[in-house]
């Protein structure tokens, strides 16, 4: 048991010198987003959720310097489904080896960002793909990497509105006469 | 239960395999990713190029000939960058009489107006040039910044630095850029 405890220990240890510095990987991937469905005419939020690869931190959307790149999504506008506000969440203050006397506001780990989608009335039902980019600049604790795209799709189901409620048509003044 | 003499022998040669496999990752990783890759630099000579300054003024790496050159590849938008500046600027006054120059290279896609304010607030005391992609990449491709490359009198290359390092690390590496190569006043 003893021996199996050592060995382990070993193998440990050569697993840990062994791992891969990750330098251009990929910092941030985007989770299948599920398919939200929305009616037409009204606005819905799609959550899109991300993650930032450990090791690693990216701007938040308000980073503290007006030199830092904050993370931002542009999803492409189409005619008739309207992109509406993107909520990005609050980021961590965090400080880094780096510059362990400044707090810097970023993002680590999962982090969702919700849009606001509104399909106009005109909109016929069926299934959409939305697609944009997730602009986000990454930093390790002793570097920093040129700003990337992460590109972004998701698919949303135009569902039909319920009929509009009949109106009384408008009275003439003059039919009381 | 008899044991088989065999098995603690295949084992430790398992474990020494794994270890040996471990080690030589690692090393073959940290020359990758950073510190002293000065071993796959040393002695080629330096890839001239010519940017633009701040001031506009067009500047050859070659316009250094005779000093030793401290090339940092940098931008706006990098923490890292922004702690070695002020260490920068104390070494340029320090080593600048014995004819060491750095000479800053800003990776940035921001305006040269932003450049411009943000050297001024970190007092940048030293020559800051307008980078280009294909500046970068005679260097062997700017992937991570900071990048430092350190240069002899004559053009060499000496060593090259990736990512944040600490101070004595520059130190160490101007004073052997500084004592290889002619210095100016002995070129004819």
């Amino acid at each position: 048991m003893k021996r199996l405890f050592l060995c382990s220990l070993v193998l440990l240890a050569a697993a840990a010198l062994g791992q891969d510095a990750p330098t251009m990987k990929p910092v941030v991937s985007m989770a299948p987003a599920p398919l939200t469905t929305i009616t037409q005419g009204k606005a819905s939020q799609v959550p899109l959720a991300f993650r930032v690869i450990r090791g690693y931190h990216i701007n938040s959307n308000q980073p503290k310097s007006e030199f830092l790149i904050p993370t931002a999504l542009k999803i492409g506008a189409t005619t008739d489904i309207i992109i509406g506000g993107t909520d990005y969440p609050e980021g961590h203050d965090m400080s880094f080896a780096f510059a362990p006397d400044e707090k810097l506001n970023v993002y680590t780990g999962d982090f969702q960002v919700d849009v606001s989608v509104r399909p106009l009335r005109s909109v016929l039902p069926g299934k959409y793909m939305l697609r944009g980019n997730l602009k986000y600049q990454a930093c390790d604790n002793a570097a920093c990497y040129p700003p990337k795209q992460l590109p972004v799709s998701f698919e949303v189901k135009i569902a039909k509105a319920a009929p509009a409620p009949r109106k009384n048509p408008a009275q003439s003044p003059h039919s009381h006469k | 239960m008899k044991r088989n003499p065999l098995v603690p022998i295949v084992v430790a040669a398992i474990i020494a395999v794994m270890l040996f496999a471990g080690i030589h990752s690692a090393r073959k990783n940290r020359a990758a990713r950073s510190p002293s890759v000065s071993g796959q630099v040393h002695g080629k000579d330096a890839p001239d190029f010519e940017l633009q300054s701040l001031e506009g003024k067009n500047i050859k790496l070659s316009d250094f000939r005779g000093k030793a050159v401290l090339l940092n590849f940098w931008a706006t938008w990098c923490g890292p960058c922004k702690i070695e500046m002020p260490w920068f600027v104390e070494l340029q006054k320090e080593y600048g009489p014995q004819g060491f120059q750095i000479v800053g290279v800003a990776m940035d896609d921001s305006s040269t107006e932003d450049i411009t304010k943000f050297v001024r607030e970190m007092g940048i005391n030293y020559p800051v040039l307008l980078g280009k992609e294909e500046v970068g990449q005679s260097y062997g491709g700017v992937n991570a910044l900071p990048t430092s490359f350190f240069i002899d009198r004559d053009g060499k290359l000496v060593a090259r630095e990736f990512g944040l390092q600490s101070r004595s690390v520059f130190v160490d590496h101007i004073k052997e850029a500084l004592n290889q190569g002619q210095p100016v006043q002995a070129q004819k």
